[in-house]
């Protein structure tokens, strides 16, 4: 596990061995500082998220879901909460959520806004964590999507932001349609 | 503490009124229920006015259309239980003895404010990654089908039950009915959702005024009716994955309102429930524990839920064929159950009820089982 450095200079929740947040110990990057990179001036080749409060997108172009872990009762949250439902605990870690899933239920959605070109899968995704996250499904063909499969989150083209950049969000496909970065 | 009572109820009618709007809908519901209760005007003391997507001071407008000024008015917002919470709020003010008569209205002019399928904030999670309302209970329909063995033809019939209940009601947005093979081959909208599973967009208002105990004996005739219970709970923010096949917070909203009324679901005769979508009809109604969890399709299919069979379910047609003006259907729900109640609703008449229950449920938050709930308990 590569620590994550912060600004603000004080330790990282989410890789304080204290925490136990066995879920944040895979697959983290070896991109060593992320702050840095973040702002740097070549933000343009970065990938940049559609929701940088709910979905971390790193310069490798990997992503997580960040969530809260109420350090008082261990619940999970998503997205981020200021406090605890389970016990009204306020001391929550930020946390980054595992990438794989197991579908809940789906639905193929053909009518919806302009900003979504019907038709698109849309779940909901069970994460090992206990959190229930909504995504689209992406991947494979609608006819193949069953209850219970198992997922892996893929970062992804999402739209754009209001002066044109590129952004990533995150659909889930099926474990193994993901291909290695 | 004084009980609350309606003494009189309005509302217009419900579908696609181009050359209308929100406020002078909802003032004429308004103008009816006073005129339904005999009372003058100048006896209101406060108002409430549910209402969605109208903009600043709605309720104010309707009160300035029908020449009312002066009055304490709340415009209050809880999505599509926006109407219901009006109604509750006017209950509250009674109940605390702070006013004797007191307005409610609900009113939307939907269709110049939403086309197609309603979509939670745009601000929220869910939304960002394509949640449309018809897709959320899609899902929630899926999974019902896996988990009960529930037919598709099942779930049509709700839909084919309401819709026939609308053709009686000269006030529903629809009125035609419908049959199952209509409702399999309408337009896909959310799969397993078609067109004709889902409430249509609708323009229109209703409205109520709610007395205390001493005006009801002295204003209120024979056609009074009481208002038992008017409960409203928010959803809990969930620490694990819950069945969606279930709702719990209907089920608390309800146990709230049948501890309120000294009742049981039991003793329920009609209801009126939030079915904005068809599979909607079927976790409300488990929900309430007016049938058991899993039961409720075949119930359908048995012709329980219809006028005339035991249990009564959406006999004004419910928001799938009566129409589902955001804010207006909360309160007209209670119009529904006070004609009923009062045995004037004609045609589709339910036989002697004394007891009717109002379910609505509104909006969609990341996280959270459900974001508005209430449950009106109405006894003649």
């Amino acid at each position: 596990m590569v620590p994550v450095h912060r600004g603000n200079g004080s330790h990282d929740p989410l890789t304080d061995p204290r925490r136990g947040v066995e879920t944040d110990s895979t697959e983290r990057p070896d991109g060593a500082d992320e702050e840095a990179t973040v702002t740097a001036t070549n933000q343009a080749t970065n990938p940049v998220s559609f929701r940088p409060g709910e979905f971390e997108v790193s310069p490798d172009g990997s992503g997580r879901l960040l969530g809260s872990r109420c350090r008082t009762c261990g619940a999970h949250f998503f997205p981020i909460r200021a406090a605890c439902s389970g016990c009204l605990g306020t001391d929550l870690d930020k946390v980054r959520f595992a990438t794989t899933g197991t579908l809940y239920t789906f639905s193929v959605v053909r009518q919806s806004t302009p900003a979504f070109e019907v038709p698109y899968v849309l779940g909901y995704v069970d994460l090992p964590e206990g959190v229930r996250i909504m995504s689209q499904i992406s991947g494979c063909d609608a006819e193949e999507v069953t209850i219970g499969m198992e997922l892996e989150l893929a970062v992804e083209p999402f739209g754009a932001s209001e002066d044109g950049t590129p952004l990533v969000g995150y659909r889930f496909r099926p474990a193994g349609a993901v291909a290695p970065r | 503490m004084t009980k609350v009572h309606v003494i009189g109820v309005g509302m217009t009618r419900f579908g696609k009124h181009p050359d209308r709007n929100a406020a002078d809908l909802g003032a004429q519901a308004l103008l009816e229920a006073i005129s339904d209760a005999g009372i003058d005007p100048r006896l209101i003391e406060a108002a409430y006015c549910g209402h969605v997507f109208q903009g600043m001071v709605t309720g104010q407008r309707i009160l300035a259309q029908v020449g009312l000024a002066g009055l304490p008015l709340s415009n209050v917002e809880n999505a599509c239980s926006s109407g219901a919470t009006a109604i509750r709020e006017a209950s509250l003010a009674i109940r605390a003895g702070e006013h004797d008569v007191v307005a409610a209205v609900g009113t939307e002019h939907l269709t110049t404010r939403f086309a197609g399928a309603l979509t939670p904030d745009p601000g929220d999670p869910e939304a960002a990654v394509g949640a449309t309302m018809p897709a959320v209970y899609a899902m929630r329909a899926r999974r019902y089908m896996a988990e009960t063995g529930m037919t598709r033809e099942q779930l049509a019939r709700v839909a084919v039950k309401n819709r026939k209940n609308a053709a009686a009601n000269p006030l529903a947005h629809f009125r035609k009915e419908i049959t199952v093979a209509e409702v399999l081959a309408s337009r896909p909208i959310a799969d397993p959702l078609n067109l004709l599973d889902c409430s249509p967009v609708t323009d229109g208002a209703a409205a109520a005024i709610l007395v205390s105990d001493r005006v009801a004996k002295r204003l209120g005739g024979g056609r009074t009716v009481r208002l038992a219970a008017s409960t409203l709970l928010t959803g809990s923010v969930e620490t694990e994955p819950t069945s969606m096949t279930f709702e719990p917070l209907t089920r608390k909203t309800a146990e709230a309102a049948y501890e309120r009324a000294g009742i049981g679901p039991d003793e329920v005769d009609f209801a009126e429930v939030h079915d904005c979508f068809s599979i909607a009809e079927v976790l409300r109604v488990e929900g309430l524990g007016l049938f058991p969890q899993g039961e409720y399709p075949g119930a359908v299919e048995r012709g329980e839920a219809d006028i005339g069979g035991r249990l009564p379910i959406n006999s004004s047609g419910g928001l799938i064929g009566k129409g589902h003006p955001l804010g207006g259907t909360g309160v007209a729900q209670v119009v529904e159950l006070v004609r009923q109640l009062r045995g004037e609703a004609g045609d589709r008449q339910i036989p002697h009820p004394r007891i009717g229950l109002a379910h609505c449920r509104g909006g969609k938050a990341v996280g959270i089982e459900g974001a508005a709930c209430t449950v009106q308990i109405l006894v003649r």
